[in-house]
């Protein structure tokens, strides 16, 4: 009797292990394409054997439960290099309509210099000719414009990175709020013995969507995961979330808060949050305050050429450009001071026709400023500075789409591996890495080898 | 003999050319094995990168070389058609190995961190759904 119940408990059991396991193989194929969805395999484990009548009886298979096959290591590299990432993405973008600023349009900075210079050059020939001293006027206007508006420029791609701020916070509040939701969802006190994979794969979509606005550390406690910014500000700590605040500073701009009221902006990293407050406190500062220097140094240098000379009516040459003192405002303030053409000092000595001073104000354009550089070159260099802070972001964001890449298959292909093999795989791939390094060292030493042959 | 000279000057320096656009090819293939975590690839790529930086350092010494003639060569002494190409590729392959050198340096740290899970941690690497199986995981990754 024993051995027939026995034998239909045993098939019963069987059966419901592997109606299991094929709902979990079901539910694997259905996800195949599933954003965020994590492999799941049914746990069976042998149940222990029976003595019934002297006999020893199989146990059958019971089972344990479904699991996730997931790889935590894995996941938090693909959320630090994510923020990464997005770092590099939001510095890119925002950098890209600061390139246009410094583009050859024609009314750039490097046009309107060229103008001007151009136009003293005429002048130099016709000193005392009207037109051409309203033409070294107009193309004066013109170069303090040019200053205007890239200064302009910057400071609305600035205010543009303020603003995302607060867009970015509120989003991260969002996500932690919801992320909060689920870790209560799996308390243990909640879940028992119940399968939370689908929760644990909806949290950690939201915990990938908050890397990427920005830098944070996951950890794990016994209330659920841990979620702090890069400097240790809690955002998640179990079932409770802590929302960061948003308020305008002393400088106008919109500063960070943690939940305490201080005031953490400096301390963040990665991420949208971190790229965007990289722009807007360092990146778009320091073009401004070269670019200030710049139009500082310029029109005192201008000035002083007109101060040497005398204009067509005989008088001292007075400023040709206003421009604020000190550099603070600069560009951004840059003016023709003088009204007509007949107030540029021409001349070196008073007398009628003379051009003597037209050479000291074109040597101004052509002199080392007190930065080092000419006009010209001083902005230049500027210009490669832009292109060269967007060109790195852009690749910074490549290379680690790539590594993200490389994570992303490994994660996938994470079940069911062999330790050995992967293990010599991985140093392998360790001793692999060592050479491409020194190989990079090699290329860079090759590119002086190679300027010197083309220069 | 100068006409010698600046030929061989040229033939030297579009060897360079080609060098570096095959380099540089190498890079991207290289970067496209580690997306795809093909080692054997990744491998047969570095190899091929130490050849061609080989190659390329010798024949750097010996445009050098060609730099100091023995006759004064004529200041535009290669095609500046070539020497345009010449920088253009260099400025490319620059930029390719500032992107491979973030590339690595991401990769090193994710394989290093692996490694020493691997060799530390000698179970399945599968992780139960409830948060005191996962606690375990995460103290073999500490």
């Amino acid at each position: 009797m024993g051995g027939l119940t026995t034998s239909l408990l045993t098939g019963m059991q069987a059966l419901n292990a592997t109606q299991a396991a094929l709902a979990a193989t079901s539910n694997n194929i259905a996800n195949s394409n599933t954003a965020g969805y994590t492999r799941e395999v049914a746990q069976m484990s042998e149940k222990q054997e029976q003595l019934i009548g002297g006999t020893v009886v199989g146990g059958g298979v019971s089972l344990n439960g479904i699991q996730s096959v997931r790889d935590e290591l894995i996941n938090l590299q693909i959320q630090q290099q994510a923020s990464q990432r997005s770092e590099a993405d939001t510095e890119s973008s925002s950098l890209q309509p600061v390139q246009n600023f410094f583009s050859s349009t024609g009314n750039d900075i490097a046009s309107t210099l060229s103008a001007f210079s151009s136009s003293l050059l005429q002048l130099s020939a016709s000193p005392s000719n009207a037109a051409v001293q309203e033409s070294v006027l107009t193309s004066g206007q013109n170069l303090a414009q040019s200053f205007n508006s890239t200064a302009n420029g910057l400071t609305s791609a600035q205010t543009t990175a303020d603003q995302q701020v607060t867009t970015t916070v509120a989003q991260i509040n969002s996500l932690t709020q919801q992320i909060a939701q689920l870790n209560a969802q799996l308390s243990p006190s909640v879940m028992t013995q119940q399968n939370g994979g689908t929760i644990e794969d909806q949290r950690d979509q939201l915990v990938q969507q908050l890397s990427t606005l920005v830098g944070i550390s996951v950890t794990q406690s016994s209330d659920g995961e841990v979620i702090t910014t890069g400097n240790g500000t809690p955002l998640v700590m179990g079932g409770q979330s802590y929302n960061l605040q948003t308020t305008t500073g002393s400088d106008g701009l919109q500063h960070v808060l943690d939940s305490n009221g201080n005031d953490i902006t400096s301390n963040i990293q990665g991420g949208q949050l971190g790229g965007t407050l990289q722009i807007r406190d360092h990146v778009i500062p320091g073009f401004l305050n070269s670019l200030n220097t710049l139009a500082s140094q310029f029109a005192t240098a201008f000035n002083s050429a007109q101060a040497a000379g005398y204009d067509s009516n005989g008088n001292a040459g007075q400023a040709f450009f206003t421009v604020p003192s000190g550099t603070t405002g600069a560009a951004a303030g840059i003016s023709v001071a003088i009204t007509s053409g007949s107030q540029i000092a021409v001349s070196s000595d008073g007398s009628a026709g003379s051009n003597g001073n037209v050479a000291n104000l074109s040597n101004s354009l052509t002199n080392a400023l007190p930065s080092g550089q000419s006009a010209a070159n001083a902005y230049a260099s500027l210009v490669y500075q832009v292109g060269n802070a967007a060109s790195n972001a852009s690749d910074k964001s490549t290379a680690l789409s790539q590594s993200i890449l490389q994570l992303t298959n490994q994660q996938n292909s994470v079940s069911g591996v062999n330790i050995d093999e992967e293990t010599t795989n991985l140093i392998r791939f360790q001793t692999a890495y060592e050479a491409a390094a020194r190989i990079i060292s090699t290329i860079q030493a090759l590119n002086t080898a190679t300027i010197n042959m083309v220069s | 003999m100068i006409a010698a000279e600046v030929r061989t000057r040229s033939v030297k320096a579009g060897e360079h050319l080609q060098l570096l656009r095959s380099l540089a090819s190498e890079l991207e293939r290289a970067m496209d094995a580690m997306s795809r975590n093909d080692l054997q690839e990744f491998e047969d790529s570095i190899a091929s990168q130490q050849d061609l930086s080989e190659q390329l350092s010798r024949l750097a010494d010996e445009l050098s070389a060609a730099s100091q003639p023995t006759y004064p060569l004529p200041s535009q002494s290669a095609d500046s058609d070539l020497m345009h190409e010449i920088r253009t590729a260099t400025g490319e392959l620059q930029r390719l190995n500032f992107r491979y050198s973030i590339l690595l340096e991401h990769s090193s740290r994710s394989v290093a961190l692996m490694a020493s899970l691997f060799t530390s941690f000698q179970g399945q690497l599968q992780e139960a759904s409830g948060p005191g199986l996962k606690h375990q995981t995460w103290s073999c990754q500490m």
